[in-house]
């Protein structure tokens, strides 16, 4: 029996997955996207699964607009990864500290 | 009892790679397991009879930004650099307070159960009508001003990406229509007076 709960549990897994990823994450700023990807599927996950356990649409409106402004995000993100790259010459995230001093 | 079996199997495959997607060293070999768990959380989307957007979900993510993704890899050649110690100091910790907060959660969830309210009869909804025709009527009744802002936010999408990767090159010779239309007739022709030579 798949209860609401199920759902609920596996988007809580995904989404600590993507913190955890987004933390301990040193090489590059890539990897940190997609973990925000992650974690955008796992708030989806949780969406739909309470729009089908409660028969009520507006979850799944929800979802398709979540998925709309995550696709500008990471056009944009990814933008601004390749014009930093071709100032900075690199995208690791530890030598990216020009506004440390 | 075959949808516990999916459920099961699919969501074991999602966990992992999405572990996988943190743990590779190499973004190429993560990007490509972020795409196996996009399409693995669209069977599942499909299993709550959300096809419409399990569909839209493989589409425009499998399809456009994860290209995207590895097309800006590709590019950017990163490939050399990854050979450095690929976790910082905090890792550990980290983990642990993931850890926690996975535990919390969870715990959340599965004790206050009863508080979730469901609605009683779970319908068949797709015998009835389609469930991307239920959106659909949905998205373009009640919800048209959203729907407008969305594509308005994917336009403005459009113009940051395009203008922050835009190079102009140097020493281009333009044409700069508004100087040439406000040109003043009078200042194009000076006539000078001549001495008459004998």
């Amino acid at each position: 029996m798949l209860t609401l709960q199920s759902y609920l549990t596996l988007g809580a897994i995904i989404f600590s997955i993507g913190v955890i990823g987004i933390v301990i994450n040193r090489k590059n700023i890539i990897i940190i996207m997609m973990c925000i990807e992650l974690l955008l599927i796992a708030v989806n996950f949780n969406f739909i699964a309470f729009s089908y356990f409660n028969q009520d649409l507006a979850g799944q409106i929800f979802v398709f607009f979540i998925l709309t402004v995550a696709a500008a995000e990471a056009a944009i993100g990814l933008a601004i990864l390749v014009a930093l790259y071709r100032n900075k010459k690199t995208i690791d995230v530890q030598e990216l500290n020009s506004l440390r001093n | 009892m075959i949808k516990e079996l999916i459920f099961y199997s699919f969501s074991s495959v999602l966990i992992c790679s999405s572990l996988a997607v943190v743990l590779f060293r190499n973004p190429v070999y993560s990007a490509v397991s972020l795409i196996l768990s996009f399409i693995t959380s669209g069977f599942l989307w499909l299993l709550l009879e959300a096809e419409f957007l399990a569909i839209v979900l493989i589409l425009v993510y499998v399809g456009a930004v994860m290209v995207l993704f590895l097309f800006v890899i590709m590019m950017l050649n990163i490939n050399k650099e990854t050979e450095k110690s690929s976790f910082n100091s905090v890792a550990p910790f980290a983990v642990f307070i993931g850890l926690i907060i996975v535990a919390e959660l969870i715990t959340i969830i599965w004790i206050n159960s009863s508080q979730f309210s469901t609605s009683s009869t779970v319908i068949q909804q797709s015998s009835q009508m389609g469930n991307t025709l239920l959106l659909g009527t949905e998205l373009f009744t009640n919800y048209i001003l959203d729907f407008e802002i969305a594509g308005f936010i994917l336009l403005l999408a459009i113009i940051v990406a395009i203008s922050l990767t835009l190079r102009p090159r140097k020493n281009l010779k333009t044409q700069v229509a508004s100087e040439q239309i406000n040109v003043d007739p009078k200042k194009r022709m000076k006539l000078v007076d001549l001495k008459e030579t004998k």
